[in-house]
């Protein structure tokens, strides 16, 4: 080589006519034989030239070998191997310059070679002739045209070395991805999609790969050339890039996962690059909101404390979830712990910012404390606490900064004061969070937006139509005015002009809010709110231009003055319902301001509820009652909870005219069913002493108490109804009270209530009336007396028998009128005459009035005093009785020392005016006495036995009516005596 | 394709510890990043700096590709996988940022690194 580089100096020009001057290189071939000597040079050179450009090994071996042999073997080969070029170099023949343009392509160059051998021999008869003269001049341009073939041929090299860099540099940038990359075409291997089981993809992959390693290292060739997952965007697809479908059956067929049911399609050359798409992951940035999206804190807010240098970790501060050890069972064996649960922790705990001091108490040994001064950072069981607040270093696929959205309930905790004491939600970052989820959605017809970044800014319209991500907006002003573009949302924002009317319509806790426009700045509006008067400032996109007025807390579920219940011991009273908060009066007669979510539930109002006053009368719902002392205010009760009244109070401005005070500090006003008030309940039924009085000194004959004890007798007894729209019907007493009764009609499936006196007490069986009217029941209401009927009924049987007894009383009847002094007159009247006597008895015979002795009678012994009264015809015995009846003695005597005829006034007070229960009951009797005293007819056969019948008790005293006899037959056997 | 190392194959018991090459997005574990290297990026250095690895591998990455032939797939090529890239397992989209002083030395080495996250719109070209 280095020899004919050397001679190439000389003989370049030679090869270098032949080359590109398809003329010249006639003579070559001719010489081949003959001119041994230009032959040679010519060869050389020419394979220099070879060599020079086409840097083969070709040209290095011909070189070794002898020239000529070589050359003409190179030519014969060539001429076998390419006998179709031959012709090109004829066409070329008067070309002398452009060839040489040419010597850059190898090919062009063989060629040349052969048209050389293959002209040679016309070039030869020319070339001898040719004057010497001609060849120097020739020779001289040779030589020129050699001083620049050089030039190119240095060029030639230089550009193609720069070439080749470069499109081993182009091969490198495209697999960096420097330009573009490449489409896929039809020339391309198909793509496959195959099914397989959804999370298993990644071992399906592994699985492929597996078997393409085993092909390869066995030798074989392998028909796919690559496969691939893209995990969570298409789940449950695996695509293999094979030429065949044959060759990706051997590899992918039993491969544990994939699911070959389906025959696997071919993938559209159009659609594989969609295949392949990344998707640009939001930045994180520091200050942002994110949601974690697994783990413990899975769906959790999370604020971005910090951003790794590598973007692959971040740190996230978070309101920790913590038990502090408190379900944590203690026997659980250590292995335990390596059992992870499945998914989302089922009972995670509350959010609650970190408390040492509950850490404390049971996790003593795994809390550490780092920081000192202001700042307290805790580590707690390994992760850092500060502010409360966990710290935690996640991987950024952990979290997701799309479609945030952060609740205000999760903000409150992020709200909490800054270290510079000026505190709130960084509303930035809020802004930012929401911001990623704004879409078209927001925009509607006719909003009229302005374009406030990206090439278009500036431009304002109103927009026509917004799809997914994409508004068309119609340009309003500008140049380009009545056009409609497309604009992205996120470079969109309302335009809104001062005094505007708009509506507040979401992303924040003013939706809903309605006001006026008062200031604009950037995408931040103020506006005064038309419900409150107060400025408020939102952004432009939570706008919309509104006609209506506001109409505010829709959606709260919670009512002014609803009772709410705070925590397990705290209820509260609700003072004001605002969109997102509640302001509660708690029973502590603080006021909290809660959001929503922090109220469990109304507690709802019992009725039944009772508190007593500092009087120790009972309050109810709806009392009126006033502070005693304090500030007199003064309410109606509209809770009671548990001895903490929550008082209302229109005329109060303050919380909403709510107080809350103790039930032992008010007096109760008024209670709102006309309750009995203040005297505590009414004992008075209960002593006979006060009781007397009433009826004794009123001169009524003591109607007896109004109370009666135990069971009301009405109950099941069988009535009529003598008045009222009800009228004459019969019906079953079911219930009792004060003075009404539940009938429950036989006529209809009814139950009603009627007053007591309205009702007549009827024989179940026989239906009969027989019943004088009578019940044999003290009708209290009316004083038993006036319902002189139920006395009547006393007397029941022996009623009608009386009647004929009576006949036989009037003679003692004339007694009468004393008895009518005696008061009741107009009771014992309907009743008949006759049995007033029984006072009258008292008066003339002043036995019968004994017979009330009988009453003292059921003072059992008295019941022999009884006896006595009944023997005494005269006053005398009453003399006698007192004695007996000790207490009334007395007065007895006293009422014993008047004549008999005054006695008939004077027994019964005395008799009332006895304080014990003999005396109380001893007045009744009488009367019953009276009653009885006629009845003789028939008792008097039972007569006998008054003793019997007298009942030691006064309560019994009423069912002695019964006892009634008793007298009466006595009083029988004074009667017949008496006549 | 040069000849694919025998250790492509990654039990499920170890995906967890995989991670990918930032620069060629090869996945393969933390511990064969350490014992072998990048077997595409040797200029990386990865093998036995587990300062390196953890700097130039990502656990952050999405997708799987198993590539046989390099040369031959339009996938690869699509994915800017050079032809001289070793069979084996890759990423579809890698996250992270290469420290400043490696993407120099990438560059130095010839190769223009364009991320593999999804912040480049394939579909475009970028200046060289």
């Amino acid at each position: 080589m280095s020899d004919y580089e050397s001679d190439g100096e000389d003989f370049n020009p030679q090869p270098e006519v032949d080359e590109d001057d398809v003329a010249p290189s006639d003579p070559r071939p001719a010489a081949a034989d003959d001119d041994e000597d230009d032959a040679p040079a010519a060869v050389p050179q020419r394979n220099n030239a070879d060599d020079d450009e086409e840097e083969d090994e070709e040209g290095g071996e011909e070189n070794d070998d002898e020239q000529d042999d070589d050359d003409e073997e190179d030519d014969e080969d060539d001429v076998v191997a390419r006998p179709r070029k031959k012709k090109r170099p004829r066409r070329n023949m008067f070309i002398e310059e452009e060839a040489e343009v040419d010597e850059d392509e190898d090919e062009e160059e063989e060629g040349d070679d052969d048209i050389g051998d293959e002209v040679h021999p016309d070039d030869l008869l020319e070339a001898n002739p040719a004057d010497l003269d001609d060849r120097h001049h020739r020779e001289l341009d040779i030589q020129r045209q050699a001083q620049q073939n050089i030039d190119a041929e240095e060029m030639a090299r230089r550009m193609d070395e720069k070439y080749r860099r470069r499109e081993m540099m182009s091969a490198r940038r495209a697999a960096t991805g420097a330009i573009p990359a490449a489409q896929p075409t039809v020339d391309d291997p198909p793509i496959w999609v195959l099914k397989c089981r959804p999370t298993k993809e990644r071992e399906v992959i592994f699985s492929i790969m597996k078997r393409i390693d085993e092909k390869i290292r066995a030798g074989q060739p392998c028909g796919v050339v690559s496969a691939f997952e893209r995990g969570s965007v298409m789940p449950g697809y695996i695509y293999v890039e094979a030429s065949t479908k044959q060759d990706m059956l051997e590899v992918v067929e039993g491969v544990i996962h994939l699911f070959l049911g389906t025959p696997p399609a071919s993938i559209n050359v159009k659609e594989r690059p969609d295949l392949l798409r990344k998707r640009r992951r939001t930045p994180l940035e520091e200050g942002k909101f994110v949601r974690m999206t697994r783990g413990l804190y899975k769906g959790d807010l999370a604020k971005i404390y910090e951003v790794n240098a590598n973007g692959l970790d971040c740190t996230v501060q978070l309101v920790p979830r913590l038990d502090y050890g408190v379900n944590e069972d203690a026997n659980a064996a250590e292995s335990a712990k390596r059992k992870r649960p499945f998914g989302r922790v089922v009972d995670r705990p509350p959010q609650k910012l970190f408390n040492d001091v509950e850490a404390k108490k049971r996790h003593m040994k795994h809390l550490t404390m780092v920081g000192s001064g202001s700042q307290k950072i805790y580590n707690y069981k390994g992760d850092d606490y500060i502010n409360g607040f966990l710290i935690k270093e996640v991987k950024i696929n952990h979290v997701s900064a799309e479609s945030v959205n952060p609740r205000m309930d999760e903000l409150q905790y992020f709200a909490a004061p800054a270290e510079d004491g000026t505190g709130g939600i960084d509303l930035l970052a809020v802004q930012a969070a929401q911001k990623a989820s704004q879409s078209g959605s927001s925009f509607v017809h006719g909003d009229s937006v302005e374009v406030y970044d990206g090439e278009q800014k500036g431009l304002r319209g109103i927009t026509v139509t917004s799809k997914g991500d994409i508004v068309t907006i119609r340009v309003t002003e500008g140049e380009l005015k009545g056009r409609q573009i497309d604009t992205p949302v996120r470079t969109l924002r309302k335009l809104f002009r001062d005094g505007d009317h708009v509506k507040v319509i979401g992303g924040s806790k003013y939706i809903d809010e309605v006001g006026m426009i008062t200031r604009i700045k950037d995408d931040k509006i103020t506006l005064l709110c038309d419900s409150t008067q107060e400025e408020i400032t939102v952004f432009s996109k939570d706008l919309k231009r509104a006609a209506d007025s506001a109409t505010l807390g829709q959606d709260s579920p919670f009512d002014l003055y609803d009772l709410v219940q705070i925590d397990a011991s705290t209820v509260g009273c609700v003072i004001r319902v605002d969109r997102e908060v509640l302001r509660v009066l708690d029973q502590q007669g603080n006021v909290r301001t809660l959001l929503h979510t922090q109220v469990s539930n109304t507690v709802g109002r019992n009725n039944r509820a009772v508190a007593t006053d500092r009087d120790g009368s009972e309050i109810r719902n709806d009392d009126t009652v006033k502070e005693h002392g304090g500030e007199n205010r003064q309410g109606k009760v509209i809770y009671i909870h548990r001895g903490q009244l929550f008082i209302q109070n229109r005329e109060l401005v303050e919380n909403a005219g709510v107080f809350v005070t103790r039930s032992t500090n008010v007096v109760t006003m008024a209670a709102k069913s006309g309750r009995a008030q203040a005297g505590g309940p009414d004992l008075s039924g209960l002593n006979p002493a006060l009781q007397q009085p009433n009826g004794g000194l009123g001169a009524s004959m003591a109607p007896p108490p109004t109370r009666s004890f135990g069971r009301d007798r009405m109950i099941g007894k069988t009535v009529t109804i003598r008045k009222g729209p009800y009228k004459g019907l019969l019906g079953i007493v079911k219930d009792t009270m004060n003075d009404e009764a539940r009938i429950e009609l036989h006529t209809k499936n009814k139950q009603i209530s009627i007053k007591k006196d309205l009702l007549t007490v009827k024989d179940p069986v026989t239906g009969n009336s027989t019943d004088i009217g009578g019940g044999k029941f003290p009708n209290r209401s009316r004083g038993g007396y006036g319902g002189a009927t139920p006395y009547n009924g006393g007397g029941r049987t022996p009623g009608p028998s009386w009647g004929g007894g009576a006949r036989n009383g009037p003679s003692w009847g004339g007694a009468t009128p004393a008895a009518n002094s005696g008061s009741r007159t107009p009771g014992w009247g309907s009743g008949a005459g006759g049995r007033t006597p029984g006072w009258g008895g008292g008066g003339d015979g002043s036995r019968t009035s004994y017979g009330g002795a009988t009453a003292y009678g059921g003072a059992t012994s008295y019941g022999g005093a009884t006896a006595y009264g009944g023997n005494d015809g005269s006053g005398t015995s009453y003399g006698g009785f007192a004695p007996g009846a000790r207490t009334p003695a007395p007065a007895w005597g006293a009422g014993a020392s008047s004549t008999s005829k005054s006695n008939l006034a004077a027994p019964t007070p005395a008799a009332y005016a006895a304080p014990t229960p003999a005396a109380y009951s001893a007045p009744t009797p009488g009367g019953y006495g009276a009653y009885s005293a006629p009845t003789p007819g028939g008792p008097p056969l039972d007569a006998p036995t008054p003793g019997n019948y007298n009942a030691p008790t006064p309560g019994d005293y009423y069912t002695t009516p019964a006892a009634a006899p008793t007298p009466g037959a006595w009083g029988g056997d004074e009667d017949p005596r008496y006549d | 394709m040069a000849k694919g190392s025998e250790d492509n194959y990654i039990p499920t018991g170890q995906f967890r510890n995989m991670r990918a090459c930032m620069v060629c997005s090869i996945v393969k574990t933390q511990a064969q990043f350490m014992k072998d290297g990048c077997p595409n990026c040797s200029f990386l250095e990865l093998r036995g700096n587990a300062d390196q690895v953890a700097d130039c591998t990502s656990q952050v990455f999405e997708g799987l590709i198993t590539v046989s032939d390099a040369r031959g797939s339009w996938v690869a090529r699509w994915q800017r996988l050079d032809g001289k890239y070793v069979r084996g397992v890759y990423a579809v989209q890698v996250e992270g940022i290469l420290p400043d002083d490696v993407i120099s030395s990438v560059e130095e080495q010839g190769i223009h690194y364009i991320p593999r996250d999804g912040s480049v719109n394939e579909a475009l070209p970028t200046d060289a």
